[in-house]
């Protein structure tokens, strides 16, 4: 008798339950595609992020303190220790490999430009070349990979090619210089000339001294297979307590907590690991970067959470109403239902089973359309998919099925309270 | 209805009187359109007002990546360092309300007990607004008359075994200058700083011999859009000996990142917009169909067509007007209680919200009474009346 007034109510009624099923389909979409795009919005704003550039900086480990003031360097160091780049790419052989984006490495010396009195900082680096690394083929290192706020007012010269040098853009307004002029370095007993292929603004201290090709530089200072610091771009989770607790000192942590640490990509585990998979080097985040882009992904989390929640309330609401009224709107046959006998428990076993099946298909037909709406809002804002957490799915049926019971619960009650023969008399 | 004059009854009356005693005689259905009216315009609002405040609060957050705005001497100019009331001058010409932070530096080397050390004079207050990156272990330098503390970086620290608390030796060969100092606080951010040592403005002239004297100044503004560029032309306008510009690195990911949060937010807000208007229709939809047999009933006693989908249209609006307006003021209270709780500010009130939420409001709660309403009047009267 059940099942058949239950079949009864959606085979007769199919339009209200098509409407119910519809409302539900709609919110938890909304739901699921908001839940879905709030786990992923921190790896997702994570790497839009690295656009504030390096957060992680090598440097060799017994370094003196460098005298330099503004792109001056009052301190010419004279055998300096030096990091060998064929280490190099064992930065992509530690626990978080996966996390590092890229690296720079970077070799500044003096040079002295032919013509001018006073010396100009040439520094070395790469622009954009691929290395061989463990596991992966072919991997792109160089400022343009890391640093996407150098700008070059020309042309970027070739990793490997000879005799083309970026003037940084105060240099260039200080001697005068343009794009296709021509320039001649000295540098101990070497010399050599240089086509200037661009003019590189970077807002920082590049912007006062020439950069070329690592190699050249290299060559220049005789100082082949080495670099003086390195710029690294990783993947990294906000700062907490534990990664706090960590950096004050690692031997206050116990085994657990240690494991733990090391295995969540804060910024201080990875350049712990960097320290232990190449020695000799000090590896040192670089605060303004990595503490920042904590503080503000955990703002753009909290506003998704809190959107997601709002928007929650917001579709619960609405389910209820909607419930409220396709059930008031049955006051009759439950009257009549209840005058042939039936009990005030099957009244409400009956709106609560179709409540639960209404929900259970529109919070799986909502998971689909969400999956597929996160999906297009993954790809019109970030230019990439949203990782799809199978998590939702549950979560979503089970909070359709608790919307919609709670909700028909209130009129079931009220409905329940009426008695049978004023709703057929027609009087309420 | 128009012929029925014996009565007295006008048709404008009888409209208003169907009106009236609609939305008494059924009042749990107008309780229910009006409150999911409500929620739905008040999640609306709520989001559009949190929508058209995100750049203001986010380029706010992103404050936290430090100063964003230099400004120093030309770079033609002989000496590096300038007047620091020029400077000053300079910073007031950034409105007060933008200027997050601002610092003075002037820099010079001098000799600690162990070794020599870049010694940086800067304003700690507005230097710990500009930089709240810093990882400090120990305190800051709170006030800017402090001339018996500084502060140190990490690795310069550590290459002088100093701790928190212990005194360092000064010395200027150059001045003369010698003077014991307490270590207050060590300094950490894995750039530059992290090998300086930092005194008050003030005592780093007098020990440069430089006084009112600075090499330049870090800014930290509030932005939107490219008023930065803007800002930066009018400055070098009003001091043409000054150098003054946005910090590409900063300025430029500050940029993009806002543009990313602000299509982020502009997408969900369309889409929430969507789904709540097509919620509320479903509910109003629901509300409407079950009034077949009224109309059914209201065909047979000769209302023609027209006459009932204007009944309808009418007695909706008047809770869809309703439900409107207490749900924006519902929605501006729920935005500050997301303001409140992700920013730690008020979301302040923008008029592009009213009309934001009035149109697909009321217009779909028209749509909403309309559609089944037509439905309705084609059936045949007597049909729907006898399938009760």
């Amino acid at each position: 008798m059940f099942f058949l007034m239950l079949r009864q109510s959606f085979v007769k009624g199919w339009r209200r339950k098509v409407l119910a099923t519809a409302t539900i389909v709609l919110a938890a979409s909304l739901i699921t595609a908001l839940m879905n795009i709030s786990i992923d919005v921190g790896d997702k704003m994570s790497k839009e992020m690295k656009s504030y550039g390096a957060n992680i900086n090598l440097v060799p480990k017994s370094e003196n303190i460098s005298l330099e003031i503004g792109g001056v360097d009052y301190n010419p160091l004279e055998g300096q220790v030096l990091i060998d780049e064929t280490e190099l790419p064992k930065i992509k052989e530690i626990f978080w490999a996966n996390n590092i984006v890229g690296y720079a490495p970077f070799l500044k010396v003096n040079a002295e430009m032919l013509g001018t009195a006073k010396r100009v900082p040439l520094v070395g680096a790469n622009f954009d070349k691929t290395v061989p690394v463990a596991g992966d083929e072919e991997f792109r290192i160089g400022v343009r990979v890391i640093n996407p706020y150098w700008q070059v007012n020309g042309e970027w010269p070739a990793d490997d090619g000879e005799g083309a040098i970026l003037v940084g853009a105060l240099l260039a307004r200080e001697r005068n210089l343009k794009t296709g002029d021509r320039i001649t370095l000295r540098m101990a007993q070497l010399s050599e000339t240089f086509t200037v292929k661009g003019i590189l603004s970077t807002g920082g201290a590049e912007e006062s001294s020439l950069v070329a090709p690592l190699a050249v530089v290299q060559r220049l200072a005789a100082l082949e297979g080495k670099v003086q610091s390195v710029s690294v771009s990783a993947l990294t989770v906000p700062e907490d307590k534990l990664s706090r607790k960590a950096r004050r000192s690692s031997e206050a942590l116990d085994s657990l907590e240690y494991d733990r640490w090391y295995c969540t990509a804060y910024v201080s585990a990875i350049t712990h690991q960097i320290e232990e998979a190449i020695p000799n080097i000090a590896a040192r985040p670089i605060w303004q970067v990595a503490a920042s882009e904590g503080a503000v992904i955990n703002k753009i989390q909290l506003l998704m959470v809190v959107v997601t929640i709002a928007a929650f309330i917001a579709s619960g609401l609405g389910i209820s109403s909607l419930m409220v009224t396709t059930i008031m709107e049955r006051a009759k046959e439950i009257g009549l239902t209840k005058a042939l006998g039936a009990a005030d428990r099957e009244v409400y076993l009956l709106f609560l089973s179709e409540a639960a099946l209404v929900g259970v298909i529109g919070g799986l037909l909502g998971c689909l359309a969400g999956a597929g709406l996160s999906q297009v809002i993954g790809l019109s804002i970030f230019g990439s998919l949203i990782s799809f957490n199978w998590v939702v799915i549950p979560v979503n049926v089970a909070i359709s099925v608790l919307i919609a019971l709670t909700g028909s619960l209130m009129p079931s009650r009220l409905i329940t309270k009426l008695y049978p023969a004023e709703v057929l008399h027609g009087r309420r | 209805m128009a012929d029925v004059k014996g009565g007295g009854m006008t048709r404008g009356r009888m409209f208003l009187l169907i009106l009236f005693k609609s939305l008494k005689i059924r009042r749990n259905r107008v309780a229910i359109t009006f409150f999911s009216i409500m929620i739905g315009a008040s999640i609306i609002t709520a989001l559009s007002s949190v929508y058209f405040d995100i750049s203001a609060k986010m380029s706010r957050e992103l404050r936290a990546y430090g100063a964003n705005f230099f400004i120093g001497q030309k770079a033609s100019s002989e000496s590096r360092a300038t007047d620091a009331g020029v400077i000053r001058r300079a910073v007031a010409q950034v409105p007060a309300d933008k200027l997050i932070g601002a610092s003075p530096y002037i820099y010079g080397v001098v000799r600690l007990d162990l070794g020599n050390a870049v010694l940086a004079g800067v304003d700690f207050t507005g230097l710990k607004k500009l930089s709240p990156y810093w990882q400090v272990e120990g305190k800051w330098i709170s006030v800017d008359f402090d001339d018996e503390s500084c502060m140190i970086g990490k690795t310069l620290a550590k290459n002088m075994e100093l701790k928190v608390g212990d005194s360092v030796n000064v010395i200027r060969n150059e001045t003369g200058f010698q003077k014991s100092l307490v270590v207050k606080g060590i300094a950490e951010t894995g750039q530059a700083e992290d090998e300086q040592i930092f005194v008050n403005l003030a005592l780093a002239g007098e020990i440069l011999g430089q006084q009112g004297k600075v090499n330049h100044a870090m800014l930290s503004i509030v932005t939107e859009g490219t008023d930065i560029d803007a800002l930066a032309k009018r400055m070098e306008a009003s001091f043409p000996e000054l150098d003054a510009k946005p910090i590409r690195k900063v300025s430029h990911s500050d940029g993009r990142i806002l543009d990313k949060i602000k299509g982020l937010m502009a997408i969900i807000a369309v889409i929430i917009l969507t789904v709540t208007t097509l919620c509320v229709m479903t509910t109003l939809i629901a509300i409407v169909s079950e009034r077949t047999r009224e109309i059914g009933l209201m065909k047979a006693i000769g209302a023609d067509d027209r006459d009932i989908v204007r009944q309808f249209l009418s007695e909706t609006l008047t809770i869809g007007v309703a439900g409107v307006a207490a749900g924006m003021a519902l929605g501006f209270l729920l935005a500050q209680v997301l303001g409140q709780a992700v920013f730690g500010s008020f979301i302040s009130f923008r008029l592009m919200v009213l009309p934001v939420t009035l149109v697909p409001s009321i217009a779909a709660s028209l749509i909403a009474a309309a559609l089944p309403v037509r439905m309705a009047v084609r059936v045949v009267p007597a049909q729907v009346l006898k399938e009760d």
